[in-house]
């Protein structure tokens, strides 16, 4: 009889506890959700296109199809033997301190700069191989916050040089 | 007398008696359900389930994004819309552009019919060009700028990791009213740059140095997704939705 009576009120206590469930899990809530991106292009190829007439180099540097924009510069090597003496028609290449040529627009995917000349000066009359170098090196054009373009030399896409030549 | 009450204690009568009693208080605990299911109809209580609806939305440059609100009609469903964030995000710009600031405003709007707590994860990471998530690049490159940090706005740095943050609204939402902003700007650092493998290639006279990089293709992704509970026993909702301890004094969260 006594376990009885302690199974009915156990009942009744479980009974009653039972009918509190409901209310504590009706909490209200929601959610919303979303998200975007978009892929990131870094890779360029440039390649130098050299001519050589009268001694001189006419420099152009092409940027493959499907390149990202980039920064140029060039620079030519002669040792002390010969003189070089830059110009260009277009007023595009401008030099730095450190010795190279800038080219001041970004060059696109399957762009063309405009000729840089390299005139080698001081050759002996009776030269007919010459030792020049001229290296080139392109950038991916950065932006600052406000989306203005700079270029910086530290990050480098692609670079290359060429040496060598005769008359 | 108290030999009296003892004895009527432990008699059957007396457990009878108190069964009796818990039954009846378990019947009165029901019957406030079983008005509230009769007066379903009435017109009163359409009134009161209005008032109940919950809703959350997820805002983006003063544009609805995503939500989910429970439908007036309280059938049980709810009306939910889910899009796309960063849809506009490039304006004139064929791709992104390393460092530039974009404008990415976010913030959450209580688009149901009660007041509420709101807490948004935020998730950063990259995927590669087959939509796989790759763990080796950094989310942190991903500069979401998070604002109004620490006054309206709470990490919770107990749950954030480096791909995703946790963020408390610290203030009530109320019915219809729009959260300060959580984000104000997006900018895909230009360090990616320096992330880079080199290889260099002889053919004749030319010498070709190439420098592949790492995140060239990939895509970043940034994903949020909006918590709301109900305002009334806020602390214990929120312990029991979300398993977080918090505090609510005076209306405003503090985490714990």
């Amino acid at each position: 009889m006594k376990k009885r009576s302690i199974f009915l009120a156990a009942l009744a206590a479980v009974m009653i506890a039972a009918g509190t469930v409901g209310s504590a899990w009706a909490y209200f809530t929601t959610y919303a959700e979303a998200q975007g991106g978009y892929p990131i292009s870094l890779g360029d190829e440039t390649r130098i296109e050299e001519e050589f007439s009268d001694w001189t180099k006419h420099i152009a540097i092409t940027s493959a199809e499907d390149s990202e924009p980039a920064y140029i510069r060039v620079k030519a090597f002669s040792g002390s033997e010969y003189t070089l003496v830059y110009s260009d028609a277009s007023g595009k290449w401008t030099p730095g301190e450190d010795g190279y040529y800038y080219y001041a627009d970004i060059v696109e995917g399957g762009q063309t700069t405009e000729p840089l000349d390299v005139k080698i000066e001081n050759i002996p009359e009776d030269a007919k191989d010459f030792n020049v170098i001229v290296i080139h090196e392109s950038t991916p054009v950065q932006y600052d916050e406000d989306g203005k373009p700079y270029a910086d030399w530290n990050i480098k896409l692609d670079s290359g040089e060429v040496e060598g030549g005769n008359q | 007398m108290m030999r009296k009450v003892k004895e009527f204690i432990k008699s059957p009568k007396a457990t009878a008696i108190s069964f009796g009693l818990a039954m009846l208080l378990l019947l009165f605990s029901s019957v406030g359900g079983a008005r509230a299911a009769v007066s379903y109809i009435s017109e009163y209580y359409t009134t009161r389930v209005q008032m109940d609806n919950i809703g959350v939305t997820l805002m983006e440059n003063g544009n609805e994004i995503s939500s989910r609100d429970y439908k007036s009609s309280s059938d049980g469903t709810w009306d939910e819309n889910t899009g796309k964030l960063l849809q506009g995000m490039l304006g004139d710009d064929k791709q992104v552009k390393l460092g530039k600031r974009y404008k990415e405003e976010l913030c959450v709007k209580n688009s149901g019919t009660i007041d509420q707590y709101v807490r948004v994860n935020v998730y950063k990471y990259w995927l590669d060009k087959d939509g796989e998530k790759q763990r080796d690049l950094s989310p942190k490159l991903i500069g979401l700028n998070f604002v109004n940090l620490g006054s309206d706005w709470l990490i919770d740095e107990e749950s954030s990791t480096t791909e995703r943050t946790v963020l408390y609204y610290s203030k009530l939402l109320k019915s219809g009213d729009t959260s300060s902003l959580f984000a104000d700007t997006l900018a895909i650092d230009s360090a990616i740059g320096t992330k880079v493998t080199q290889t260099t290639k002889k053919e004749g006279k030319y010498t070709t140095i190439t420098t592949t990089f790492d995140y060239d293709g990939v895509q970043f992704c940034v994903e949020a997704r909006v918590d709301a509970v109900q305002d009334h026993n806020a602390a214990d909702a929120i312990w029991s939705a979300w398993g977080r301890k918090v505090q609510v004094n005076n209306g405003t969260l503090s985490l714990q």
